[in-house]
């Protein structure tokens, strides 16, 4: 049928067709929700109401002015804590498991696997770990003898609360960290190694000056995934804590959604929500000149 | 070849897509959060016991005539309870012809919907609409002749009438394992806080847990902080009069109080051991079990303990004693509110009907509600225990919109803040932070 048509017409046909499906779903599922949000952020509409009033930067202004709402972007920063560690002994693994390792199949899948289930009921399964009387972390903590220990509120513990959730975090995506180290270690030439050795350099020496400079650009991935989700970070808290005891693991993305659905305020919602991704933005911006200063010769 | 290119292509954009479309449905299901709190307001007690009154029938009763429609969200009841209401009506009522509409999933909004199109059921609950649009829509009832018998009556009125009947009422009180009050030696239900204080250390010394506040999960708390502080103030009107003070909580108005009692459960360590780290669903087993003792929450929760594991007669339902006096005070709260459509064409015939409901049907028993009737004793065993202590049920009023909007404005969530109190080294630095919040809002919305 398309076979009259010059190999040029065709090519963009079949461009232009296999793109217009994922472009249509991208643009209603994606870019149309996000200009919708930049409007409502400019309004103060309540989320029901057929009139969306337009109130201009008030928003903005609002959220500015309530130190409040910046101070829950604390209870994030043991998940970049968390987030840093993640990472540290996810190249560890993956560094262990390129080698030459029985059964290193096995225990890649065995890490990897927290990653494919689904984030609610890892945080309904750790709250079974995690409960004061009966969880069993406690009562592990209990038989082997640290009795004192094993009486520690996990999530009731404001200080303690967010380390408790961010670990579950780590126990979920250090597998995922890790299936990425270990493509971009297979990645990296075998004879550079082979002329490192013949070089004389130890096993701590090829690590330092070959392996880590070379898995730099996924490194930098993976500190992005981290960083972007360690700010937004929502699941585990409110299933876990409900962002409890009296508010100390809410999370920024968890107070967003109860100003617009609890408290009615769709409009501040919306806004905190731009704000939150200029932040990001931010955040990354910075990470790319600390880290990119050692320059790619 | 090319066929085979062509549909792994076009297997590639499909996964694509689907995936796409799977990064939007995040953080949708705040709405879902599993608490089954109201919803299971339903019981299996059977619900036939009022079947028996044989009131002559009213003069007249067999002229009215017509086919009403009722549109119900007890979707479980059509075919079963409904029936055999229908036919005892049609003993009194033999030309009235009933039938039953189910709701799909959402009442509320079903119900808004066929009002903005006009075409209402004959009989129905009200919506959540303002009760300044009560007269589109629905017809008076005030002449029922039940004006100075129903409870709530100001409820659903407007400009002096009314329009919607309560279909039944609950209340909040202390509901107990009976076996883990006779095993820790209580023989009598406390009257007053001290009694109550001294049971929960009797309890303790026992090994049971006195209460299960069931803290972490924040809507537990709700009667702590909804119906508590207007029974301490005796004043149902008392949500509302924050509109008129920039310093709505302190420690001696209700607020204050009802907080304090709760915080000093847990001081006295009569709540869970970890009351951060509490399990909802297993602590309706514990209750049934007799691990915990008691749950300070609604008349609902009762059915939900006996399914959990024991016989009816083991829980028992008596009201919280909040001080000393002595006497005894609960809070009522309405259930939906019958209503007749303005245009039904067989208006008698709804109003006849939305009376027998109230009046003789049983419905309350079989929902496991307090009657919507004044002073009517109730027949499930744990209600009429409850009202046989003499209590009195504190109609509650609706919400003023302004304190509503304000308190969103503010943030306030009053659960949340009773966690805050209990768990505050300074609870009056709690009340402050939100005093001032609330006096904020207030003034920028202008009220």
């Amino acid at each position: 049928m398309f076979g009259t048509l010059s190999y040029n017409k065709q090519k963009t046909i079949i461009i232009v067709s296999f793109l217009l499906i994922p472009l249509i779903l991208l643009g209603t599922f994606t870019y149309y929700p996000a200009i919708k949000l930049v409007y409502y952020s400019f309004t103060n509409w309540d989320g029901y109401s057929p009139e969306k009033p337009w109130v201009g930067l008030a928003n903005y202004r609002e959220v500015f002015s309530n130190p409040d709402i910046f101070k829950v972007f604390t209870h994030n920063f043991a998940y970049f804590v968390m987030g840093i560690l993640q990472n540290i002994v996810a190249i560890y693994f993956a560094v262990v498991l390129n080698s030459k390792l029985r059964g290193k199949n096995a225990f890649r899948i065995l890490l990897f696997l927290p990653y494919i289930m689904n984030g609610v009921a890892v945080a309904f399964m750790f709250g079974y770990v995690f409960d004061t009387t009966n969880g069993s972390l406690n009562l592990f903590l209990n038989s082997i003898g640290l009795t004192g220990l094993g009486q520690t509120s996990w999530l009731g513990t404001e200080t303690l609360v967010n380390y408790s959730l961010a670990s579950t975090g780590f126990w979920r995506f250090m597998g995922y960290n890790m299936v990425i180290y270990i493509a971009s270690l297979q990645a990296i030439p075998r004879d550079i190694y082979e002329a490192a050795k013949i070089d004389g350099a130890g096993s701590m020496q090829t690590l330092w000056r070959i392996t880590l400079p070379n898995m730099k650009p996924v490194i930098q991935l993976n500190l992005f995934l981290t960083v972007t989700g360690a700010l937004e970070v929502f699941d585990l808290p409110f299933v876990l804590t409900k962002g409890g005891p009296a508010g100390a693991s809410q999370t920024y993305v968890q107070r967003v959604v109860d100003t617009a659905f609890a408290f009615n305020n769709y409009g501040l919602a919306s806004a905190m929500s731009i704000i939150l991704l200029f932040f990001v933005v931010a955040v990354l911006l910075i990470q790319q000149l600390v880290l990119s200063r050692g320059g790619d010769k | 070849m090319r066929n085979k290119l062509f549909s792994l292509c076009f297997v590639i954009i499909m996964i694509l897509s689907v995936s796409l479309t799977g990064c939007g449905s995040g953080n949708g299901n705040q709405a879902a959060t599993a608490t089954d709190k109201p919803a299971d307001t339903a019981g299996n007690t059977g619900g036939d016991n009022a079947g028996t009154t044989t009131e002559p029938a009213a003069g007249g009763a067999a002229d009215i005539s017509g086919t009403i429609t009722f549109l119900t969200n007890r979707t479980d009841m059509i075919g079963k309870e409904y029936d055999e209401y229908v036919k005892r009506f049609n003993e009194k009522y033999p030309n009235i012809k009933v039938e039953f509409e189910a709701s799909q999933t959402d009442y509320n909004q079903q119900a808004k919907v066929r009002m903005a199109s006009g075409e209402l059921p004959d009989v129905m609950f009200i919506p959540t609409i303002p009760n300044s649009d009560l007269p589109k829509y629905f017809a008076p009832l005030d002449d029922l002749g039940l004006n100075d018998q129903i409870t709530f009556k100001d409820f659903k009125s407007y400009e002096g009438k009314l329009y919607g009947i309560t279909t039944g009422n609950s209340t909040s009180g202390i509901v107990y394992n009976k076996k883990a009050f006779a095993e820790a030696g209580i023989t009598e239900i406390p009257k007053t806080w001290d009694e109550f204080l001294a049971a929960a250390q009797k309890l303790k010394d026992k090994g049971i847990i006195p209460l299960a506040s069931n803290f972490k999960d924040k809507w537990p708390l709700n009667n702590w902080v909804y119906d508590m502080p207007r029974i301490i103030e005796g004043k149902a009107d008392f949500p509302n009069d924050k509109l008129n003070t920039d310093t709505p909580f302190t420690m001696d108005n209700g607020y204050g109080k009802a907080l304090s009692l709760l915080r000093e459960l847990n001081e006295k360590g009569f709540l869970e051991k970890d009351i951060n780290s509490t399990n909802w669903e297993q602590s309706k087993k514990d209750i049934a079990a007799g691990k915990f003792a008691m749950y300070y929450l609604g008349n609902w929760v009762i059915n939900q303990v006996i399914g959990a594991g024991t016989t009816e007669d083991n829980v028992g339902f008596f009201p919280l004693p909040y001080d000393n006096s002595g006497t005894p005070a609960a809070a009522l709260s309405p259930d939906f509110f019958y209503a007749v459509a303005k245009d039904s064409k067989n208006v008698d015939a709804a109003k006849a009907f939305v009376k027998w409901m109230i009046e003789e049907s049983g419905y309350e028993d079989f929902a496991g509600f307090i009657s919507p009737l004044k002073g009517k004793e109730s027949n499930l065993a744990q209600l009429k225990d409850f009202q046989a202590t003499g209590v009195v049920l504190q109609e509650g009023t609706p919400d003023d919109a302004a304190v509503t909007d304000i308190s969103n404005k503010a943030q306030i969530d009053l659960p949340a803040i009773a966690q805050e109190f209990v768990l505050a080294k300074d609870p009056q630095a709690v009340l402050d932070k939100w005093n001032k919040a609330w006096a904020k809002s207030k003034k920028d919305l202008g009220k």
